[in-house]
């Protein structure tokens, strides 16, 4: 018996791009529901430019090795939704659908003819979510962003780094990756009401405001203490605490030494690791694993607030230790002792040595129809009933247009093959890929 | 109008790990009830504190990942404090547990009976690493989820910035907000397909896979074409070194001024525009600037030079809004506080005074991720204090009498 999916016969308009609002209807799919992402190939941005095409294949628009992961679970419909005839496919469309979802800038589906009013006409009861930079309201409402620009105006960025150096910041844009998780969370909060209400909405979610609440401890730190976060010793690198500077919370968890990373044999990029005691007992597991040396016996490492008070020190001591060990190694030893540590681990460290993951089948071999077999990142979450498990490869551009407008909107092969010439379904003199050619036949 | 999840009973069995999950839920209107044991959950030990006073009651961490949440103290490893939970689980529509692995069936609370019991009941367990595999019993903390999920593999500096610097975790918790987020996601996906079907599931679900998911093209990379990314200073991890994107304005702050889709004739002329404005456009206006070869091999005066030298002579803030009001992508790099005096924040109504009335105080928090026009985002109540709800939900709505409530707290149970 096929599984069941959470959101069987649920459809998605899906008018994203780039990279946050298709990372929020990739989770949709995986949940079972149909994702139809309406593309145009004159107006792209997400399948190129692309960094991630296999070396030994040319760049063009089904290449993209990081498209093909930000989009498995979707059909694509190739649409001018810009023409006339390309609107009054996609209103068709929105009419039988469940959930319209987009990251455009904040007038764009309005001055397309598709704003909130209009798709209620078009569908009493739809949920529409919007992925904007800054939202559909307030004054900088037509400000635009990427991950690294939201992380940066919303205080993300300035929470990483070492003290007394510029900000380290995210080295990618989490909050597209996280801006995409609160979409599908939109889509899904949403979907629940109308199932128990009847009632659509629209959710007016944006990347820069949703890093904020991402802060809270820092902010309260702020409104009810008065303190601010530019001060000396903060952000304190991978530390709890920088050495020399008032004690006070670092908005991570505990104020505890040792908590850091230590470089592990054989001292290559990503060869380190991450050790942190919470409490006196786990140091001295720590201290057991280490080989009791001499000098983890003194006093003064005895106690948090000494460990905290000599952490420079500290810290060189584990290091010269941790430097005589491989980081799995390493981990496997002290996680043995019950001691907190991690590798730091790179993708390909991800990929290919984490045991975790592999016994989670957290990367599963999935075959597209131009990039061949490759891994594919699953959910990190199993559910009983409905496992979200990716069942469609990224699609080609427009590789379901026919399935779309013949199948399931019910227009004649004459009709697609009359768009296809004037335009609506693939700009009239743009090269058509061979799938498309064997469409219009 | 209530929120979206307006009706809906969430158990919340959560320590770091799961308490932001169940914010998420009670904000949109979900009967959040905290079962924390007698005395408080430990999260309730961690600082900041008010006015750096410590108490179980006066953790600002607590108080901002517990807001919208009733609490409830039961000592589960009793047998009377079992009981009780498996008749609130009876009144459940989610139980979220952060347990390690086997804890609560060990107390003969194990999710498949908690689910025969109440066949429309979700559960979801949010662990480290999940309920199987060869770390199932690791120890874990957010830095440790930072490191092996990647996310410290992506982030640090440039050698000429910090010589030797190690691979940074940012700050903030979000090991722990990544795997909420996801967490959140697999219930609310769930609880549709319960409006469909009736029935619920059980959701393992694990911070460190959420963390692996989370570094966006950098798996990418690596399975098509065999990168391992390099760390930059403020930007995107990448194979090669890029173009710097972070300047040190005026007033000591940094901007984050990004040029989308690289640098090019148009955007250079629009740049040369901006910084003529204020004197600063250097060569720019030079009619070679509309040779596309020229300004391809131009990047490193265009913005290292000119752009770090027009960030340098203004305040951040002019910079980030005049480059915005031109179309450039650009930013402050602000402290979390800055953002209370944002004016755009302020429109849209962004900031929450949320009651203490124990102590005749309102505070400021922050609101929410977006706007649902049908059913508002609202913070209902402040973090509960240690057990605030034991009378109204034991007494209340279980029926205990209060002389059964005083036993019980008694013999260490509530």
């Amino acid at each position: 018996m096929p599984q069941a999916r959470a959101l069987e016969n649920i459809r998605v308009v899906d008018f994203s791009w780039v990279r946050a609002g298709p990372w929020a209807t990739r989770w949709l799919g995986a949940f079972g529901a149909e994702i139809i992402k309406i593309e145009w190939p004159e107006s792209e941005r997400g399948r190129l430019p692309s960094s991630t095409t296999p070396q030994h294949l040319e760049v063009n628009l089904n290449t993209s090795g990081n498209f093909a992961d930000t989009n498995v679970n979707k059909k694509s419909l190739s649409l001018n939704v810009r023409s006339a005839k390309g609107l009054e496919i996609v209103k068709r469309l929105i009419a039988i659908s469940d959930i319209v979802i987009e990251n455009f800038s904040s007038r764009v589906l309005q001055n397309w003819g598709l704003g909130y009013d209009e798709l209620c006409r078009i569908k009493p009861d739809i949920v529409y979510v919007s992925m904007s930079g800054y939202g559909h309201t307030g004054r900088n409402h037509a400000y635009t962003t990427f991950g690294p620009v939201a992380q940066a105006v919303s205080g993300l960025t300035h929470l990483s780094g070492l003290p007394n150096e510029p900000p380290a910041g995210w080295g990618w844009s989490y909050m597209d990756d996280t801006g995409g998780l609160y979409g599908a969370m939109c889509a899904l909060t949403g979907l629940y009401h109308r199932n128990m209400t009847g009632r659509g909405q629209h959710i007016d979610q944006a990347q820069m405001i949703s890093s904020v609440p991402l802060t809270g401890p820092a902010l309260l730190d702020f409104t009810v203490n008065g303190r601010g976060s530019k001060r000396p010793g903060f952000p304190p690198g991978n530390r709890a605490h920088w050495p020399g500077t008032p004690l006070m919370s670092n908005y991570r968890g505990p104020t505890v030494a040792p908590h850091n990373a230590y470089r592990t044999h054989p001292g290559g990029y990503n060869d380190w690791c991450v050790i942190v005691c919470h409490s006196d007992e786990e140091w001295q597991r720590l201290v057991g694993v280490m080989g009791m040396p001499a000098w983890a016996e003194v006093e003064k490492f005895g106690t948090v607030i000494g460990r905290l008070e000599h952490q420079a020190e500290l810290d060189a001591h584990i290091e010269a230790w941790t430097m005589t060990l491989g980081k799995y190694e390493l981990t496997e030893h002290c996680q043995a002792a019950g001691v907190r540590a991690l590798p730091v681990q790179s993708a390909e460290d991800r990929v290919e040595h984490d045991p975790q993951l592999r016994d989670r089948g957290m990367y599963q071999p999935m075959e597209h129809p131009v990039l061949g077999t490759n891994k594919v990142q699953n959910a990190p979450f199993k559910l009983s009933e409905t496992p979200a498990v990716n069942q469609l490869p990224s699609p080609l551009i427009g590789q379901h247009t026919q399935e779309i407008i013949e199948g399931l909107l019910g227009y004649s092969h004459a009709e697609l093959r009359a768009g296809f010439d004037d335009g609506t379904f693939w700009p009239a003199k743009r090269p058509r890929f061979p799938y498309l050619e064997d469409m219009v036949r | 109008m209530s929120g979206p999840l307006a009706g809906l009973r969430v158990l919340e069995l959560a320590d770091e790990k799961g308490q932001f999950c169940g914010k998420l839920l009670g904000d949109l209107g979900a009967d959040v009830v905290k079962i924390e044991p007698p005395g408080g959950e430990r999260c309730r030990q961690v600082g900041p504190f008010l006015n750096d006073i410590p108490h179980p009651d006066r953790s600002l961490s607590f108080w901002y990942y517990n807001t919208s949440k009733r609490s409830v103290t039961l000592n589960l490893e009793t047998a009377d404090g079992r009981a009780l939970f498996q008749r609130l689980a009876a009144t459940a529509d989610v139980v979220l547990e952060t347990f390690p692995p086997g804890f609560l069936a060990s107390l003969g609370l194990d999710q498949a009976e908690l689910r025969a019991a109440n066949p429309g009941l979700i559960v979801c367990s949010l662990t480290p690493f999940g309920q199987t595999g060869p770390w199932r019993d690791y120890l874990s903390s957010d830095l440790l989820h930072m490191a092996a999920g990647g996310e410290m593999a992506s982030c640090g500096y440039d050698e000429a910035d910090v010589p030797n610097a190690p691979p940074i975790a940012p700050g903030g918790g979000n090991a722990w907000h990544t795997g909420c987020h996801y967490a959140c996601m697999a219930i609310m996906a769930a609880l549709v397909y319960r409006t469909m079907s009736g029935t619920g599931q059980f959701i393992d679900a694990s911070v460190h896979e959420a963390c692996a998911l989370t570094t966006e093209s950098a798996i990418a990379n690596y399975v098509y074409r065999g990168e391992v990314l390099r760390r930059q200073t403020g930007r995107h991890h990448a194979i090669s070194p890029t173009n710097r994107t972070q300047f040190r304005a005026k007033d000591g702050v940094y901007v984050t001024a990004l040029i989308s889709g690289g640098l090019n004739v148009r955007n250079v002329r629009n740049l040369a525009e901006l910084m003529d404005h204020y004197g600063m456009a250097g060569d720019l206006l030079d009619p070679k600037y509309q040779d596309p070869a020229v300004v391809a091999a131009s990047g490193k005066h265009v913005i290292d030079e000119l752009l770090a030298a027009f960030i340098a002579s203004l305040p951040a803030e002019e910079v980030y809004h005049v480059g915005q009001a031109r179309g450039f992508t650009w930013g402050a790099v602000r402290v979390p506080e800055a953002l209370l005096d944002d004016g755009h924040l302020h429109d849209r109504g962004f900031w929450q005074q949320v009651e203490h009335p124990e102590l005749g105080r309102t505070y400021v928090y922050p609101g929410p991720a977006a706007i649902y026009n049908g059913s508002p985002w609202e913070i209902s109540r402040r973090a509960p204090l240690v057990g605030e709800h034991n009378e109204a939900v034991l007494c209340g709505e279980l029926g205990l009498s209060r002389g059964t409530l005083s036993v019980l707290t008694e013999s260490g149970i509530v």
